[in-house]
């Protein structure tokens, strides 16, 4: 069992501005009950002035060292690092970049110790263990304004429990591409193969990461969200319902069994996702009307 | 004697706490602020009249043996699980499971359910005036299943007894479901069902039923043998 949310403001008014970082805590808040063991948020749409925000993570015991190795990989790369800010060997860094976003990322997986969580343009992975309002207090998610986000808390089921194995995945080297998912896909393996082969690249052990992948792969091959989200409906095996958020998207698609919950709701201004309605309490006084996606079930939306 | 219980200022496992003791004198109770959290109203054995004005999250209304329950809002997963008597009212929408293996009473949905509703029922009334998902009735074994909208995919997926009837249109039969022509007798049952709920339209149905043939029906159990 896991819990997943999103949220996505429509109105140009609220663009960049939306209280996207409190709203998904609250949501996740709501949701604890579905997994304590690690919590995770994807805030997109408040665009730097820079290229690029990199979010890393280390658990080397000289944190510094590796952060500064990482550092100079970027810059190896022709990457300028505008700003970095660390904490307890969480790093956040914006760079001004024109090469291929691949090589920047390869860059940094190259480099011993860091662990890549996100790299977007106007997108960042904040992920840790614990339950939402502890890792809002150590990450401050709560001022983080946007259009659009989602997030995950994960009661792990099929691989271990740690900060690179918590949801959102992103979709490497997509930038801005990234995933919640809840469920168990039981073609991991054979579809992980099958992209290594293709030279994809995993971070992690965790099932859900391949739907990252999968729609990094759908998307490099010019599909569309929507028909990436359609076809995974036959190409993932297993139970899945996940959300997706992009650059300026957000989506989710639900397996054929319907097996794992989602409410949606929306309104003139604002499109809600939560696994259950006790979430959208959470963020509305009152709770308009609420569907429930049902099985073999795809939608987008964009601003 | 009517009571308001509020749900913002007592824990869910104290309301139901206060619901089994105030079930036992058949007072009228009010539940408020119910913020689609879950567990509201679990194992009440008493005939009792309880109003929830707001949506509930999951289990709710489950596993209770008499309760006359009426959800002002939406309802979540399994609501009126293993319900052996009383009666279950939404207003709105149900989520998935409902009425799950529901035994007696009857469940009413005024808006539509999700995945697999009257998943394994054995007994009682599930009425939706809306839609149902997929696999609608899956391993249902006895009692009727009645829905006034569409059904999913998979109508009666693997039923053993029990009639499924639908006024919209069946996203296609289960595994070991067929339809069959609602004799008169069934309709005039079916419409009594309505018009226990104030429903005025009489429609015509489509009448589901398992096939029999996936499960061996005429192998018998030990016991029944010696009967024979």
């Amino acid at each position: 069992m896991c819990g997943i949310s999103g949220i996505m403001y429509k109105k140009s008014s609220d663009r960049d501005s939306a209280p996207i970082g409190s709203e998904l805590v609250k949501m996740l808040d709501a949701l604890a009950h579905r997994g304590r063991d690690s919590t995770g948020i994807t805030i997109a749409g408040e665009k730097t002035a820079e290229d690029y925000i990199v979010r890393t993570w280390t658990n080397a015991e000289q944190a510094s060292d590796v952060m500064a190795k990482a550092e100079e990989a970027i810059i190896r790369t022709g990457a300028v690092v505008a700003s970095s800010t660390y904490l307890n060997g969480f790093g956040r860094l914006t760079v001004n970049y024109e090469g291929k976003v691949s090589d920047l990322a390869s860059a940094l997986v190259n480099t011993k110790g860091i662990e890549l969580h996100s790299i977007g343009e106007s997108s960042e992975i904040i992920k840790d263990v614990g339950t939402s309002t502890s890792i809002d207090t150590i990450h401050q998610i709560s001022r983080f304004r946007g259009t659009h986000g989602i997030g995950h808390v994960r009661m792990a089921t099929e691989s271990k429990i740690d900060i690179n194995h918590a949801h959102p995945f992103w979709a490497y080297p997509f930038p801005d591409v990234t995933v919640v998912h809840n469920g168990q896909l039981t073609n991991y393996h054979k579809l992980k193969h099958m992209y290594e082969d293709q030279g994809h690249r995993f971070q992690t052990g965790n099932d859900s990461e391949i739907i990252a992948v999968y729609l990094a792969d759908k998307l490099a091959n010019g599909d569309t969200l929507d028909s990436a989200l359609q076809q995974s409906l036959n190409d993932l095996d297993g139970t899945f319902t996940y959300l997706v958020s992009t650059r300026n998207g957000l989506g989710y698609a639900k397996d054929q069994w319907a097996a794992k919950p989602l409410v949606a709701m929306e309104t003139d201004d604002i499109i809600a996702l939560a696994s259950e309605e006790i979430a959208l309490h959470s963020i509305f006084d009152t709770v308009a009307d609420r569907v429930e996606p049902q099985e073999s079930e795809v939608m987008t939306w964009s601003v | 004697m009517t009571y308001t219980l509020d749900a913002d200022e007592l824990s869910i496992r104290e309301i139901n706490k206060r619901l089994k003791q105030l079930s036992r004198t058949g007072a009228e109770i009010h539940i408020v602020n119910s913020r689609a959290r879950h567990n509201i109203i679990v194992g009440l054995l008493d005939r009792c009249k309880i109003t929830v004005q707001g949506s509930v999250g999951y289990y709710s209304a489950s596993v209770s043996d008499g309760p006359e329950v009426i959800i002002e809002g939406n309802a979540g997963w399994a609501l009126g699980e293993n319900l052996m008597s009383g009666t279950v009212s939404v207003t709105r929408d149900a989520g998935a499971s409902l009425a799950a293996g529901m035994r007696g009473g009857s469940v009413y949905v005024g808006g539509s359910a999700g995945a697999r509703a009257g998943i394994s029922m054995k007994g009682g009334t599930l009425l939706v005036r809306g839609n149902t998902g997929f696999l609608t009735g899956f391993m249902m074994q006895e009692g009727r299943i009645i829905v006034l909208g569409d059904a999913g995919e998979s109508v009666g997926d693997s039923m053993y007894e029990g009639t499924i009837y639908v006024a919209g249109n069946i996203g296609s039969l289960g595994s070991d479901a067929k339809e069959e022509e609602a004799s008169e007798d069934d309709l005039i049952g079916v419409w009594q069902t309505l018009e226990d709920h104030g429903i005025d339209q009489r429609p015509a149905f489509k009448k589901i039923v398992s096939a029999r043939r996936l499960y061996h029906f005429d192998s018998l159990e030990r016991l029944e043998m010696s009967a024979v």
